[in-house]
């Protein structure tokens, strides 16, 4: 089989003052690689929340979701691990999308659904920019959230 | 079938992506002769699928010039495999390997290739779930898990 490069680039937030022209001039802006993987770190909060908060509101689903959780907080350890935070700043980690939970089991569970098939799709959509490395987390993860859509389907279908 | 050129890289990524399927052709006849009823018919699905796979790797590879690598005449199993129980243990072995094997094309810079490869790792990422009745949170790269 053949064995994947897991060689690790973290990628570097550009907000320190690091080497330029004019250190007055502010932070230079962030490359569109490093703005991706912002963006794939929000995803997983937004997921995240959206799992805790269906979990919250549905104890019957706690079994059901807690492994699908857990793989989702795996998931934003290892992009955040990508970043490197410059001393005094932190990748932000507050939730973006907070989606009001609906009101049956089933309905909730389409939803989160829907957010895993978005999420697998963006994923997806993030290969383009990215590192070899990062570009294999990518679609890793993207594979995982597909697998996560055939778990509720299963789960659904009960 | 995407179009491209390919470097040696891209091509030895193909090589790899292609192995990984002939080996999951050969396990999945060892695996479907231990399984009955519904598994069997699942195992006979899936080793169709990957028959389709190789067959398209094969087709990429040839068109590029180069020679498809063979099947091996005989595999090892990763671990001895006599019952139903590791027959479906190593039908989730196999869809891993296959996984794995296209996660090497996600690394290359041709994003045709690429591209192709990330959505080759979601149909045996999901077969590998029905074989084990469990998600992992990485497939294809274990390293990470």
């Amino acid at each position: 089989m053949l064995a994947a490069s897991t060689t690790t680039l973290p990628l570097f937030l550009a907000l320190s003052a690091c080497a330029g022209p004019n250190p007055l001039a502010g932070p230079p802006p962030l490359s569109a690689d490093v703005r991706a993987l912002l963006r794939a770190v929000a995803a997983e909060q937004n997921l995240i929340s959206l799992y805790n908060r269906t979990m919250a509101a549905y104890s019957a689903l706690v079994p059901a979701l807690t492994p699908l959780l857990a793989e989702h907080q795996a998931h934003l350890a290892q992009l955040r691990a990508r970043i490197i935070e410059p001393p005094g700043k932190s990748v932000p980690g507050k939730v973006t999308s907070k989606p009001a939970i609906p009101g049956t089991q089933a309905a909730a569970l389409a939803q989160l659904r829907t957010a895993e098939q978005a999420a697998s799709t963006a994923q997806l959509q993030r290969l383009a920019t990215a590192s070899p490395s990062l570009a294999q987390l990518y679609a890793s993860i993207a594979a995982s959230e597909a697998t996560h859509v055939t778990m509720l389907d299963v789960r659904s279908s009960r | 079938m995407p179009k491209i050129p390919a470097t040696i890289g891209e091509l030895q990524a193909l090589q790899a992506a292609l192995a990984a399927e002939h080996a999951a052709v050969y396990g999945y006849g060892v695996a479907g002769a231990l399984l009955s009823g519904a598994d069997q018919a699942r195992a006979l699905t899936d080793w169709q699928a990957h028959q389709e796979a190789r067959d398209t790797l094969r087709a990429m590879i040839v068109k590029l010039g180069a020679i498809p690598v063979a099947a091996s005449a005989g595999y090892q199993l990763p671990f001895p495999v006599r019952d139903a129980r590791s027959a479906r243990r190593l039908a989730a072995a196999l869809e891993d390997g296959v996984t794995q094997g296209y996660l090497g094309l996600v690394a290359v810079t041709n994003q045709t290739l690429r591209t192709f490869g990330a959505l080759a790792m979601l149909p045996p990422a999901k077969r590998a779930v029905a074989w084990r009745g469990s998600t992992v949170a990485f497939p294809g790269m274990p390293s990470a898990r």
